[in-house]
């Protein structure tokens, strides 16, 4: 009998990777702005790196267990001043550190100041991950906020971005890339990245949203049916494949459902529809294919299906 | 080789808060930061003097002399005060420079075993970075807030905790205002920093040698990974004293490289990382760190005092009662006194506050015969009381412990005088 090592409770949590919804669009803006990056580095043949400092929240728990993007993670409202103080200490970009801060809409709340002193000195970079709840504590509905005013107010250039546009949101950040070095106080808004609650708004409005379409020439299917093929024919050989041939899609969306090819698991963002892979598609509507703010369109999307 | 520049500014006047302020100085500080109130304004108040703030003059000789003598040496000096509006945001602050770790240092004082309980879990050890006889080292940096900024930056603190070892080289200074002069609340932030943040905490007794233990905590708890608190009263912010004030400056501290090391792995707070970190702070980090501060116990400005081989009792004075014990030590007449009333007791007079240094207390006692400890110490917490009592529970000592400690500060206007409080308290 092969005796079985039964790591200690705390290696197990440690090893348990923190879960976002297939459709979150927190992890496909921070996916875009490590794309952004990476094309900015390239087409001006540039080294620079990121340092993401974030606050609590599910927008930022997810970077950097299997993406490697977020360096720290601190309290509520703390990252505006902590990025402030890792710019002062990293060399900013006198070291090729671009400092970019993140945050959820209550964390905007929590410490507002800290955002306008942030503002005060550039070049900084903030996003805020607006899911318009206080989603980690149960959903409560928090303060309104006018990012495009408030955002002006305190010093910041405002954009503002539809999360699950990856492809168009690396676009973007990589031309933000440009203003942060002209020394600018850039904030980000990515607009309505709970598609969970989103989805869940439509369907209590009767809307039903599409969910992804894979090709059959799609590599993960191709390869899966030739694994299923070699399963029946010879199954010891089949311990030798890998359980997977491309998977890029999911890992870049960050999306399980992709990553299982399980449409049940599809919260119908639409992103993959947006990413670039011809063996992919969505059915519409779906929540990227609204212009620019997700949440604001929802009236539009009743009065599409009431037109139906 | 540690680059050290000396600056002589002859006998002045100086402040406690300007104590502290030298003792960052000397110890390379490059980064302040503060949301200060009385009593410690005037520490922030210096560093931006000392950095050519607008608005702030250097208007007294203590910052005209040592401002002109850091400009021609080069020194690097950044300060922000107003524009932190808060002391979350002032701690955040520091802990974002905290967190930049672009050069090293070498180790000296913690053993390549210790180095692995600290650093062991590092992107540094891991990768192998740097090697035991290197600790990764960034700016030193200085934050400064009055009592309740203890309350509102409670949570910045508390974090600071979660990530060592990346908060060493920061020293937060607390003005703590026990006698209520200018704030809402008459506070003892000692049970806030030791017991609540568990981080090393100092009370400082005097401005002539308050400068010895801000810079020599600098360099321990920076290799402990650790940050540090320092706390002084109201008496001793603005208390102004004559001393020979001769800086002797490290100035590589000053001048390291800047850079960041990613590693989520220690600088992520978030359950599944924080539950083995705590597991580790308790079970590894902080008797490690008793350790290291009894071993380097006089180093950081604490003395023990014997005034015969075998005594029976212990007194330990703390913060302001070492101040009075002194002016006992310094009178032939009160001195006699005091030995006989305590029956020639052995002292400790101690800036530190907490870790109580177990290892010394427990040399003391397994050499004499303490069947009596006295505390003396200020501030409603009594935490060096029971810090004690545990100390003597927990090793089985038969002795009894007197809490003859003050929970406010009342000499400004009580004239109250600790030396007669000390004669009166032997029992």
């Amino acid at each position: 009998m092969v005796a079985v090592a039964i790591p200690k409770p705390e290696e197990r949590t440690i090893k348990r990777p923190v879960s976002n919804c297939p459709g979150c669009g927190a992890t496909k803006v921070s996916m875009a702005l490590k794309e952004g990056l990476r094309r900015y580095n390239k087409e001006n043949k540039a080294k620079l790196k990121l340092l993401y400092v974030a606050d609590r929240g599910c927008g930022n728990l997810q970077g950097w267990h299997e993406y490697g993007i977020v360096d720290t993670i601190t309290n509520m409202g703390m990252a505006p001043m902590v990025a402030l103080g890792a710019k002062y200490s990293s060399g900013g970009l006198e070291n090729n550190y671009m400092v970019v801060c993140a945050s959820g809409d209550g964390a905007y709340n929590f410490n507002i100041n800290g955002m306008k002193i942030a503002a005060q000195d550039p070049p900084s970079m903030y996003i805020i991950y607006d899911n318009y709840a206080i989603r980690m504590t149960g959903g409560q509905i928090g303060l309104i906020n006018e990012y495009e005013i408030e955002g002006k107010a305190i010093g910041f250039e405002v954009y503002f971005i539809n999360p699950y546009r990856y492809e168009e949101n690396a676009e973007v950040f990589k031309g933000l890339i440009g203003e942060y070095l002209n020394n600018k106080a850039i904030m980000v808004v990515a607009d309505g990245t709970c598609s969970r609650d989103l989805r869940a708004q439509l369907r209590d409005q009767g809307v039903k949203l599409g969910t992804f379409i894979r090709r059959e020439d799609c590599k993960d299917v191709v390869y899966q049916k030739e694994r299923e093929r070699i399963a029946k024919e010879n199954p010891e050989k089949l311990k030798e494949m890998p359980p997977f041939k491309c998977r890029l899609c999911g890992i870049r969306l960050r999306c399980q459902a992709l990553l299982e090819n399980d449409p049940s698991r599809c919260y119908n963002c639409g992103a993959c529809a947006h990413y670039d892979c011809e063996s992919l598609t969505c059915a519409e509507p779906n929540l990227a294919m609204v212009t620019e703010h997700p949440k604001k369109y929802i009236e539009v999307f009743k009065r599409m299906q009431g037109d139906d | 080789m540690a680059e050290t520049l000396k600056i002589d500014l002859g006998r002045m006047a100086i402040t406690g808060n300007q104590a502290i302020a030298r003792g960052a100085i000397e110890a390379g500080v490059r980064i302040t930061c503060a949301y200060p109130g009385a009593p410690i304004s005037d520490v922030q108040n210096t560093f931006e003097s000392l950095a050519s703030k607008p608005g702030f003059p250097r208007n007294n000789p203590f910052t005209r002399k040592l401002g002109e003598a850091l400009d021609k040496a080069g020194y690097d000096l950044v300060a922000k005060w107003g524009e932190l509006t808060n002391e979350p945001n002032a701690l955040s602050f520091a802990l974002g420079n905290i967190i930049c770790k672009g050069d090293k240092k070498p180790r000296e004082f913690i053993t390549p075993e210790e180095y692995d309980t600290i650093y062991g879990d590092t992107i540094f050890a891991k990768k192998n970075l740097l090697t035991k006889d290197e600790i990764p080292a960034g700016p030193r940096v200085m934050c400064s807030i009055k009592h309740l900024g203890g309350n509102t930056g409670a949570d910045v603190a508390r974090t600071l905790m979660n990530i060592i070892p990346y908060p060493g080289g920061l020293c937060i200074a607390s003005g703590d205002d026990r006698q209520g002069t200018a704030s809402q609340t008459m506070q003892d932030n000692k049970v806030l920093f030791a017991w609540h943040f568990r981080m090393p905490t100092f009370e400082v007794h005097n401005p002539v040698n308050a400068h010895v233990t801000v810079r020599n905590a600098y360099e321990l708890c920076e290799e402990l990974g650790v940050a540090f608190a320092v706390i002084e009263n109201y008496n001793q912010a603005y208390r102004e004293v004559t001393a020979d004030v001769n800086f002797e400056i490290d100035m590589t501290a000053n001048k390291r490289k800047k850079g960041f090391v990613s590693d989520p792995y220690n600088l992520v707070t978030i359950g599944p990382q924080i539950r083995p970190k705590e597991k580790r702070h308790w079970g590894k980090i902080i008797p490690l760190i008793r350790e290291k501060f009894s071993e380097n116990f006089e180093f950081l400005n604490n003395e023990v005092i014997r005034y015969s081989e075998n005594p029976t009792k212990m007194v330990i004075v703390n913060g302001p009662f070492r101040e009075d014990f002194n002016y006992i030590r310094s009178d032939e007449a009160k001195e006699k006194e005091f030995k006989e009333r305590y029956k020639d007791p052995v002292v400790i007079a101690s800036d530190l506050v907490w870790p109580l240094p177990s290892k010394v207390y427990k040399k003391i006692f397994e050499e004499s015969s303490i069947d009596e400890v006295y505390v003396f110490e200020e501030g409603y917490s009594r935490l060096m009381y029971f810090e004690t009592l545990d100390f003597i529970n927990t090793n089985e000592f038969d002795a009894r412990v007197r809490n003859r400690g003050i929970p406010y500060e009342p000499r400004m206007y009580e004239r109250f005088s600790y030396v007669d409080h000390i004669m009166a308290s032997a029992s």
